[in-house]
């Protein structure tokens, strides 16, 4: 068991997601940055999907009620156990009565806790993740308060040695500027040709409402392709008959700033999305903070799923560093 | 429909998204849920989700082992097969859906955000009705009331149905939405934005003009209504909804029902073609009324 | 003299509300835990509370004004 002292900002139960639900307007949730989540599970030995903890910005303090083994990756909010720091991208253990608590946000937003054995919470619609708008799944359908007491599972399929860690390449660092690949696409046909360019030569900026659903970004105005409006899809040019988001898809309501949806997304709306981040890339994104900028740069579908090869070929290197060790 | 080319567009390296037209008509919704009925019952391995929407379609699959390209083939296959909509049966419900029209819930709502909306000086239903040409918001919700709506799509958030009204063009309501987003919506209130009309399942942020409110749960996270055994939204793509205008007494007893978890929509199972459909909207609808209270 | 931080990105308020006075005045006695600011993120807010007893010495950052995480935002003496 493990006591939840303080609860962090905002500090969910994650997985790799609830898929196949998008068209009755569930999105996947799940951790944003599937990298670090995999590779949390795997320093802890864990099975593939198990549950961690996600945290955002300023981190809990968890109370361990028995020893365990924990690793916890992703952004730099460094960890302390009793107060003493320890390494992030290590496997850890921690005895009955350790103390986890986290230090200021040095780098990125969000990080990956994982213990052995994966959190404990009931499956719903096949996954253990939280969408907190419909609170749905993970710990109550909500995030973790002051009090309550999670139980750890019992997804491990191999025992990982403490110490061991992932280094150099395979350790991604976030700066304050993030540069996001998409793809151009989707209604981008409705942005004028200058608006599509300034699209990616505009610096953004994170505004505070950038959060699981979505990140608001701020720029300059883009302009749309002047035309009658479609039946039913609205009056104002951003508008268009309501369709499909994809996860990662970008929008301009009004032209004004962009939002760009990620894993509690709403499935579906009446603007135009004009862009994709590329599956690898959203990884990314949800490290970026409030205050920080953002850079689009277009790729080709054989840019991206080159990244996603390297992607997946860098989590099946970690794997195997793990069994071999 | 034959000026317009469909556009096949990558969302990423996990989406494909065909817009089939930019406007939108019951015969391209039609279309997207006969593809995407087609390509469910094909069972694909690399595919995992299939997001009919209204005037378009999306597809989530996993590149690493469906290429892009190899998809995209199908689906062109797919649209061209279901050009011809003859061999399309729809398996359908009929449901009547009891709305509470300026209910004092949606109406507060409606005047707290009065600054957010094209014509401060009317209720959301007074200018809906002017702008479509009605001589009074009666008049307007007999129309809305008066002709069954398709769902033509199920997004935002779980179980909101996207609804487009069964009538010929000429009669079809468009309205605008806030010209800025609301960060409040109560729970089940009955909007129209566009020419779709939705109930929103949970309270939150919207932009879709606010008439009323549905005694009726469109979502229930707890599945303790009959209707949500099987899943914890009700509405399905492809479900005629009529919306029936009932009063404060109907709408108190139906959530009463609701709270004691003993509510059932009055609904029939139905079968029908597009064709039935697209030949005759009026006549369809008013069939549809028949079975539905009437056999 | 102390720093007081945020251990937040985000927006810095001075009032709990807009027509509400500040929470602390320069030259204002606080203890520990008392709190002098909120910020604001992914629509929730935090409180900024200062970790010592003290008197504040200066407000470094205006309200309204956007902080990153660990930014001094007040200095206690």
């Amino acid at each position: 068991m493990i006591n939840v002292l303080k609860p962090g900002l905002q500090t969910t139960v994650q997985d790799d997601g609830r898929v196949g639900y998008y068209e009755t307007g569930m999105p996947p949730s799940g951790a944003v940055d599937q990298y670090s989540y995999a590779v949390a599970n795997m320093l802890a030995g864990n099975k593939k999907g198990a549950a961690v903890l996600e945290i955002t910005y300023m981190g809990p303090a968890l109370e361990f009620q028995e020893d365990a083994v924990i690793a916890i990756t992703g952004g730099v909010i460094p960890p302390q156990i009793n107060e003493a720091p320890v390494p992030m991208w290590e496997t850890l253990e921690v005895k009955k009565g350790d103390v986890l608590t986290f230090d200021f946000v040095k780098q990125g937003a969000r990080a990956y806790l994982a213990a052995a054995g994966g959190i404990d919470v009931p499956v719903i619609m096949d996954s253990r993740s939280t969408y907190t708008l419909c609170g749905i799944g993970g710990f109550d359908g909500r995030a973790l308060q002051e009090g309550d007491v999670l139980s750890i599972g019992n997804m491990q399929e191999k025992e990982v040695k403490p110490g061991t860690r992932v280094t150099g390449e395979y350790i991604p660092e976030f700066s304050a500027n993030h540069e996001i690949r998409v793809i151009i696409g989707l209604c981008s046909y409705r942005l004028t040709e200058e608006s599509k360019q300034r699209f990616l030569d505009i610096e953004w900026t994170v505004t505070p409402e950038a959060n699981r659903v979505g990140y608001r970004l701020k720029g300059e105005r883009l302009d749309f392709v002047p035309r009658e409006q479609p039946f039913g899809a609205g009056s104002n040019p951003s508008n268009v008959v309501d369709l499909g988001y994809p996860i990662g898809s970008i929008q301009v309501p009004d032209g004004i700033e962009p939002i760009a949806l990620l894993n509690d997304a709403v499935t579906g709306g009446g603007y135009a999305p004009v862009a994709t981040i590329i599956s690898t890339d959203l990884n990314r994104i949800g490290q970026a903070k409030t205050n920080e900028k953002i850079k689009f740069i277009s790729v080709t579908l054989e840019e991206a799923l080159e990244a996603r090869q390297q992607n997946n070929r860098k989590l099946a290197e970690v794997k195997q560093m793990m069994q071999s060790s | 429909m034959t000026d317009f080319t469909t556009r096949y567009s990558y969302g990423g390296d996990e989406f494909i998204f065909v817009e089939l037209s930019e406007e939108m008509t019951l015969e391209v919704n039609f279309q997207a849920m006969a593809i995407t009925k087609k390509l469910r019952e094909q069972q694909m391995p690399g595919i995992l989700d299939i997001c009919p929407s209204n005037a378009s379609y999306m597809v989530r699959y996993n590149p690493d082992v469906l290429p892009a390209a190899e998809l995209i083939d199908e689906l062109k296959r797919l649209e061209s097969s279901a050009q011809n909509l003859d061999d399309i049966v729809i398996n359908s419900r009929l449901v009547d859906v009891p709305v509470l029209f300026e209910d004092p819930w949606t109406h507060d709502a409606v005047m707290q955000f009065r600054d957010r909306h094209q014509d401060p000086e009317s209720t959301d239903l007074e200018y809906a009705a002017r702008i479509n040409g009605y001589e009074s918001k009666e008049a307007f919700i007999e129309a809305v009331t008066g002709s069954p709506f398709l769902v033509s799509m199920i997004g935002f958030v779980p179980g909101l149905p996207f609804c487009f009204q069964i009538v010929p063009r000429e009669k079809q309501i468009e309205v605008p939405k806030y010209v800025r987003p609301r960060t409040f919506t109560p729970e089940r209130c009955f909007g129209f934005g566009g020419g779709f009309s939705v109930v929103y399942p949970v309270q939150g942020a919207g932009g879709y003009q606010m008439f009323g409110i549905s005694a009726s749960p469109v979502f229930d996270k707890e599945q303790k209504l009959p209707d949500f055994q099987d899943s914890i939204v009700f509405p399905r793509q492809g479900d005629i909804f009529r919306y029936r205008g009932i009063t404060r007494e109907e709408y108190d007893d139906v959530r009463a029902d609701v709270e004691a978890g003993t509510f059932a929509y009055h609904k029939k199972d139905f079968t029908f073609r597009p064709d039935d459909v697209l030949k005759d909207p009026a006549g369809f609808s008013e069939m549809v009324l028949g079975r539905l209270y009437h056999d | 003299m102390k720093e007081i931080v945020s251990s937040l990105p985000g927006v810095f308020y001075r009032r709990p509300e807009p027509d509400k006075p500040v929470f602390v005045e320069e030259g204002d006695e606080v203890k520990a835990g008392d709190t002098i600011g909120l910020i604001e993120v992914m629509k929730s807010f935090q409180e900024v509370k200062a970790e010592a007893d003290g008197v504040i010495k200066s407000i470094k950052v205006e309200d309204k004004a956007v902080v990153d995480a660990g930014q001094v935002v007040a200095e206690l003496e």
